[in-house]
């Protein structure tokens, strides 16, 4: 995979990071992971992909039963450590679990104290922004207002880096539009990283530049969200009868990540070179060839479909 | 800070405890009214010789002096009972029962596990102290009223072994909070040591020196009147060993 963090500061780097829970089940296998600072990263995976339970190593939450993680350069199993790492970033849980007992105000002034750059122009700025009542108790707020009022908690810190699973989950259109901006403004404001995760597709397209895809506890893809989108291509084969089994020569190509046949279609997905595939396949005398560009949609699919398929 | 949260989770338990403790101690102290006025007849009572007769003479001899009405109807019955069971229920609970409301949200502070447990720790035994403490005072502030007085240093001392005693079962409950993640779990399971604990020391083995309910109900200080600085160093001793145990068991657990 290349890499364009190369030689660049590193917030987050995870290398054969692995966990395996105390009933037998290895959520996380080996996961390799980048994140230079000042970036945003969209994490994607299916359901059980091991999303969370990386985030909960990261932060200290979940001992790794192997390999090793580093947020800031510090040693995310290290228990002093895991508290710096924690002083330094700000996190939005999938649940947005808050203190239901207290009323958002007194939630925020007991946060603030634990957090020594609580940024208090942020927290007047976002109080307004997201309307956010603070004599209301916690329990009675919109999965929308508990939402905002965690994003609010998360920003405020002051920190360097925000980690955030599913931050939009459940919230309609507008409300994941407003806190998608608010997350883009402030990383444009603090040059923070960001690390989240998401089942929105659309949403990590539209304000990530870097992407890590996991699946069934392994990095599939990584990279430059640009990079991605210049690597990978879709080459497409039509033939005059049905297209052949997939092909040795074909095979041997590096990149191909993919090989789809359909009747007298060949289509092949790739993240090396095109051309190289193209030659090689010259000899099968396809009638028709295509290269096309891939969405990050397409990339997805088709990367965590092919782990189901061992391709 | 945490303290706050600590006490958020806890006060409800602590104010109806405190209340009933405070309220108890009350009752029994304008109690004794009632049963000045029936010491007379205590002379005419012919028990017999047998245990059961002991038992019964021995107990209308305590109500006889006012320090060992008080003895006898409070100390030695309410805070081993009702008051084992509000440090325990101050014990429960905590960061593993806390399911969806605010776990993670924990978790991710700035704070060790470690912190964690202490500002728990140290919320629940100010409350239990307080718990421990003020009903046993209340003795000698409303004997004047009564016409009768308690020794303000007795109340205290009294206090102290409620308090010492009542910790061992909270550090318990502490203890079982970091392994089970329910309430309910870590409150049975705890009664149920006090319960066949204390049926076991009390009933079977009988009055030790060492022992937590021998401690609590300060039964060598009230017979001897010297403070039973062993039987509390070794509770206490047991109680920060308990709450040393649930440290390490939250710093290992995977949330």
């Amino acid at each position: 995979m290349a890499d364009s963090t190369a030689g660049g500061i590193l917030t987050i780097e995870t290398i054969d990071l692995r966990k395996q829970y105390d009933g037998g089940v290895e959520a996380v296998r080996g996961l390799n992971l980048r994140v230079p600072a000042g970036s945003i990263c969209g994490f994607l995976g299916r359901n059980g992909a091991g999303k969370t339970t990386t985030i909960k190593m990261l932060l200290g939450m979940t001992r790794p039963t192997a390999g090793s993680g580093r947020v800031f350069g510090l040693a995310i199993d290290d228990l002093v450590s895991s508290v710096a790492i924690r002083r330094r970033t700000g996190f939005v849980s999938d649940e947005k679990d808050l203190y239901d007992s207290m009323d958002a105000g007194d939630l925020i002034r007991f946060t603030a104290r634990l957090f020594p750059k609580w940024r208090a122009d942020l927290e007047q700025q976002y109080l307004r922004r997201f309307e956010i009542p603070l004599s209301a108790r916690v329990r009675t707020l919109s999965r929308g207002g508990r939402t905002k009022l965690a994003l609010l908690l998360a920003l405020c810190r002051g920190a360097d880096l925000l980690i955030l699973d599913e931050p939009t989950s459940g919230l309609d259109p507008a409300a994941t539009e407003e806190v998608l901006q608010a997350l883009v403004a402030h990383v444009a404001a603090a040059e923070g990283t960001v690390f989240f995760s998401s089942h929105q597709i659309a949403e990590v397209d539209q304000i990530a530049d870097r992407v890590a895809i996991i699946d069934k506890g392994r990095t599939v893809v990584e990279g430059a969200l640009d990079d991605l989108r210049e690597r990978y291509r879709r080459v497409q084969f039509v033939f005059d009868a049905d297209a052949p089994a997939v092909p040795d020569l074909l095979a041997q190509s590096t990149g191909i990540q993919r090989v789809r046949r359909s009747g007298r279609v060949l289509s092949v997905l790739t993240n090396g070179s095109a051309d190289a595939i193209i030659d090689r396949a010259r000899a099968l005398r396809p009638v028709s060839v295509d290269v096309a560009t891939v969405t990050l949609k397409e990339i997805f699919l088709e990367t965590v479909t092919a782990e189901d398929s061992g391709a | 800070m945490l303290w706050q949260k600590s006490w958020l989770d806890t006060r409800w338990r602590f104010l109806i405890g405190f209340a009933l403790m405070t309220c108890g101690a009350v009752f029994i102290v304008t109690l004794y009214v009632r049963v000045r006025g029936l010491l007379p007849q205590l002379s005419a009572l012919d028990p017999g010789s047998s245990e059961l007769g002991r038992i019964i003479r021995e107990a209308a001899e305590l109500q006889k002096t006012y320090r060992g009405f008080i003895w006898s109807q409070w100390f030695r019955q309410t805070p081993t009972q009702t008051g084992t069971l509000f440090a325990i229920l101050l014990g429960s609970g905590g960061l593993l029962s806390q399911g969806a409301a605010g776990q993670l949200f924990t978790l991710s502070l700035p704070v060790s596990r470690a912190r964690l447990v202490g500002a728990r720790a140290a919320t629940g035994l100010a409350e239990w102290a307080a718990m421990a403490l003020a009903p046993s005072l209340v003795i000698p502030l409303l004997s004047p009223a009564i016409g009768e007085s308690y020794p303000f240093s007795t109340a205290l001392v009294h206090g102290l072994c409620i308090f010492v005693g009542g910790a061992v079962f909270f550090s318990l409950a502490v203890l079982l909070s970091t392994t089970f993640t329910d309430l309910w779990r870590p409150l049975l399971i705890a009664l149920a040591v006090a319960i066949v604990g204390g049926v076991i020391e009390l009933a079977v083995v009988g009055p030790t020196r060492f022992g937590t309910f021998c401690v609590m109900t300060g039964e060598n200080y009230f017979r001897t009147g010297v403070v039973p600085w062993g039987g509390l160093v070794v509770n206490a001793a047991i109680a920060v060993a308990l709450l040393y145990g649930a440290r390490v068991a939250l710093e290992h657990r995977d949330f």
